[in-house]
Formats: C-alpha cells, structure tokens, sequence
C-alpha cells in the first residue's frame, strides 16, 4: 500500500475541528430555537467561532499539501 | 494527466496536475492559465448581468431585475447590516456585494459544463480577495480608532494585568495571520477539495465503464454518484460565497466597532 | 472534462503542474486584483447607487401607498363618526317626540277626562235643579190643594163657608205648619 502520510495528517487535523464546528452549530440552533429574537446577535459569534475552530482543520490542508513533497 | 486517453489497465487518481493549465505563453510563473480567462469572462459576464438588470431601475422589478435585488438584499441587509451595524455598513456594502458576486460565479463555473473549472480553486484568487479583506479592515480599524488604539483595542477591557500580554498576542496573530489565511484557505479548500472529488468519480467511474466485467455496474453507479456530488458542490459553491462575504463584514465590523 | 484535457496538453510539465497547490501564481494572483478591483469600482459607481435609489423610490411609494391608505382609512372612520352622531341625534329626536306624544296625550286624556268630570256634574246639578223645582212645584200644588180641600171639606161639615180669604189661609197655614213641626196632636173633632 502505497500513498501519502501527510494526508493521514489531514485527517487526523479535521477530526477536532470538525467535532467543534458541529457543537458551534448545534449551540447556535439551540440558542435560535429557543429564542428566535436572538438570531442577530448569536450569528455573528456562531460564524466567528466557526472561522476560528475551522482554522485548525484549514492549517491542516495546507501543511498536507506543504509536506507532501 | 491523460487519463481518459491512457491505457486502460492502470488507474491513476487525479492530483494537483488537474489543475495546472495554462493557455498560452510559457510554462512559468507569467503564463496566461485557464481560471485568469475564466475570472475576465466572469467579470464581463457580472458587469453585463448587473448593468443591464438595473438599468430600468423600475419600482416592479422584471425577472432579471428581480434576481439581482435578491442577490443585493442579501448582501446588504442580511450581511452587511446585521454584522457591520446600521451607521457604516452603507460604505462597505459595494466591496462586500462585489466579493460575493464574483465568489459565487466563479464557484458556480466549477460545475458548469463550458466552463467546469473552480476559478477559486487555484490559490491566488483566493490570496487576492483576502488581502484585500485584510487591508480594509486594518485600514478602517486604525482610521476609526488611531493607530494605537486600534492595537490596543484589540485586547478586551477589564482584564487582570498579567492577561493583558498573552491575549494581545493571541489577538495580534489571529489578526495578522489567522484571519486572512483562514479566508483563503477555505475558500480554496472547498473548491479544490470539491473539483478533485468530481473529477475522481468521473474519471474514476470511465476507468470502470471502459474496463467492463462487474465494473461496469459500479462505473455506472459512480456516476450517479457524481451527479449527486455535483448538486452538493452546487451547495457547498453558494455556502462558501456566503461564508466568505460574511466572515469579510464579520472582520469589518469588527475593526470599527467601539467595543472590540 | 475533455477540454480540460485538451488544455492541459499543450503545456509541458514544469514546476507548476506539480507545485504544492498553496503556492499562489504570481499572475494569477494579479489578474485577481486586477479584475475584482475593475468589478469593485463598476459595482460602486453604478450599481449600487442604482440599486439604493430602487430601494429608496420603491419604499417612498410603499410609504406613499401606506399614508394614502391611512387617509383613506381616516375619512372613512370620520363618515362612521358622522354616521353615528346622525343616528344618535336622530335616536334622541325620536324619543323626545315620542315623550312629548306620550305627554301630550296624558293632558289630552286629563282634559277630557276634566271635561267629562265638570259636564257630569253640571248635568248631575241641572237633574238636581230640576228635580227641586218640580218637588217645589208639587209642594206649593199639593198645598194648595190640601188647603182648598181640607177647607171645602170642612165648610161642609161645619155648614158655614170658610170663604173669608184672609181666615183661610190663615188657619191652612197653621195647620200645615203645626203638622210639619208634629206639633198636632190627633184629637177627635167632636172633642173640639
């Protein structure tokens, strides 16, 4: 079997983030299922924590694609 | 890179190759490639649609007219209002309306059949709109509250002294080099990421096609596949333009907020 | 795809086909500035303000639309006030004619009933009158009668006449009198 370890980094690398995005999101919907009214204020935090949390799995890409040569 | 004209015995997956394709001049760093020819069409083809669906600028709109004010409400009242505040956003609404313009037809090209290439998936599209997302948010920060008390704004007021240091840096680095890089990189990731899994179940599902036997069956199920990713990708193209475009007034708002 | 492919052909493999894909083509990179920078200014210069100035006539027609609407709304709510006022004006007429009627009947009624009150009486008095004056006619006859019979009836017995006018009717009197008052007193005219 052949293939690249890097890619397997990337795997390991999305595992977290892709945990936290999905708490980030399913807090969000919670917060806007019980209080429609809120929607404006606990998106821009919801999409803030997103862009933060999904950093992790985006370095991620790009070191794959940096120590695949 | 030939893989539908290569011999059929061996498979071999697409990789960063697919994406390498230069039109004319040389093979360097100055060649002219496909997406460059892509993004003017993309340009011409906004310009075009947005000049001609507002010239009328009447108060029931036509079909087209209609479509882009959809578009515009969009990025002015759900992103640009809600996330810079009612007092500024109005400056910003054309830089933010143009990001997602040009994001969203440039993704919608990777699954149109003429065009079947992500302009977003080669990096520096990507590297260009976030620096500029970058400057302009830097730039109005420090505009609004002074050189200094832009970086000092940064840290969160009412900290215990020993904080103040560590939180700064941690601002400074998500500032300087998070954020833009973040920006980017997704926008490039989900759009190569998206291609090369398109082009992998195609590609992959001719290979079975053309081999026969029980492959054939499986090839043709691959296919299908494809056309569902295709219809995801669809999703995920129109998911990243407003991502992009949000997460750009998020970074905004940010900057010339009185409260950071 | 088969274009792609066509595409591709024609350039050799170089560094590029192959680089790290993170790593930005310079001209790419610029055709991208270059062309979001041409999209930036059309889209500011034009389109934008196309689409405000949309924005702002369609939400002056919609506040338009919406004040005439209130107007409209305001002259009918007037016309129902004027409406009502007219009918509670007229409600009240009629009950104050229907209470004059009502009084006016009740003086009608007490007048008649004054009238028929005072026409009774009058007649009860006029029966009264008459009755009096016939029982006085029936008297002064009857006395007259007793007297002259009572007289002749005496002369009779008595053989003399009683003629003496002045006599007579002195002795009728009397005894008319004495018999009203119950003075007389039966005694046997022999006795006498």
């Amino acid at each position: 079997m052949t293939g690249n370890i890097a890619i397997l980094g990337y795997g390991l690398s999305a595992i977290g983030p892709g945990i936290g995005v999905g708490l980030i999101f399913a807090a969000y919907i919670n917060g806007v299922a019980r209080q429609p009214e809120a929607r404006g204020m606990l998106q821009p935090i919801a999409f803030l924590g997103m862009a933060i949390t999904e950093a992790l799995a985006i370095f991620g890409i790009a070191l794959a694609f940096v120590f695949k040569a | 890179m030939s893989l539908v004209s290569a011999a059929p015995s061996e498979y071999t997956a697409p990789g960063v190759e697919e994406f390498w394709q230069p039109l004319f001049g040389t093979d360097g760093p100055w060649a002219i490639t496909r997406p460059m020819f892509l993004i003017v069409i993309s340009v011409g083809l906004i310009i075009w649609y947005l000049l001609a669906t507002t010239r009328k600028k009447a108060l029931v709109p036509s079909r087209g007219q209609m479509a882009t004010e959809a578009v515009y409400g969009l990025v002015r009242n759900g992103i640009a209002k809600d996330l810079i505040g009612s007092k500024e956003f109005m400056r910003f609404v054309p830089l933010l309306f143009s990001l997602f313009m040009i994001i969203l037809v440039n993704n919608f090209f990777g699954v149109m059949p003429p065009f079947s290439y992500p302009t977003m998936s080669r990096i520096g599209f990507p590297i260009a709109l976030s620096l500029i997302v970058w400057v302009v948010f830097h730039v109005v920060g420090m505009k609004k509250h002074g050189f200094f008390g832009y970086w000092k704004s940064l840290v969160p007021s009412g900290l215990p002294k020993g904080m103040i240091l560590p939180i700064f840096f941690l601002e400074l680095i998500t500032d300087l080099f998070t954020r833009p890089v973040t920006l980017a990189l997704r926008l490039f990731g989900n759009m190569f990421a998206g291609h090369i899994l398109i082009v992998l179940f195609i590609t992959g599902g001719w290979y079975m096609l053309t081999n026969g036997g029980i492959l054939v069956i499986a090839g043709g199920v691959t296919w299908v596949f494809a056309l569902v990713m295709t219809l995801f990708e669809l999703l995920v193209e129109f998911l990243q333009a407003y991502v992009f475009t949000l997460l750009a007034a998020l970074y905004i708002g940010g900057a010339i907020a009185d409260e950071h | 795809m088969q274009a792609s492919f066509v595409f591709a052909e024609g350039g050799e493999e170089g560094f590029w086909a192959t680089a790290a894909p993170i790593i930005p083509h310079p001209l790419e990179f610029f055709f991208g500035l270059a062309t979001f920078a041409l999209l930036y200014f059309v889209v500011k210069a034009k389109v934008v303000p196309r689409l405000e100035q949309i924005y702002a006539e369609r939400t002056a027609a919609i506040e338009g639309g919406m004040n005439k609407a209130e107007e409209a709304q305001a002259q009918a709510q007037a016309a129902l006030e004027q409406y009502q006022a007219q009918l509670v004006e007229a409600r009240a007429e009629a009950s104050r004619i229907r209470e004059d009627a009502k009084a006016q009947g009740a003086q009608i009624i007490a007048e008649m009933r004054e009238q028929a009150a005072a026409d009774a009486s009058r007649i009860t008095e006029t029966a009264h009158k008459q009755i009096e004056a016939e029982r006085q006619q029936a008297v002064v006859s009857l006395r007259g009668d007793v007297g002259r019979m009572s007289t002749e009836l005496a002369s009779r017995i008595v053989g003399e006449s009683l003629e003496d006018e002045a006599r007579q009717r002195g002795i009728v009197e009397r005894f008319l009198a004495e018999l009203e008052s119950g003075d007389v007193v039966r005694e046997k005219v022999g006795d006498a």
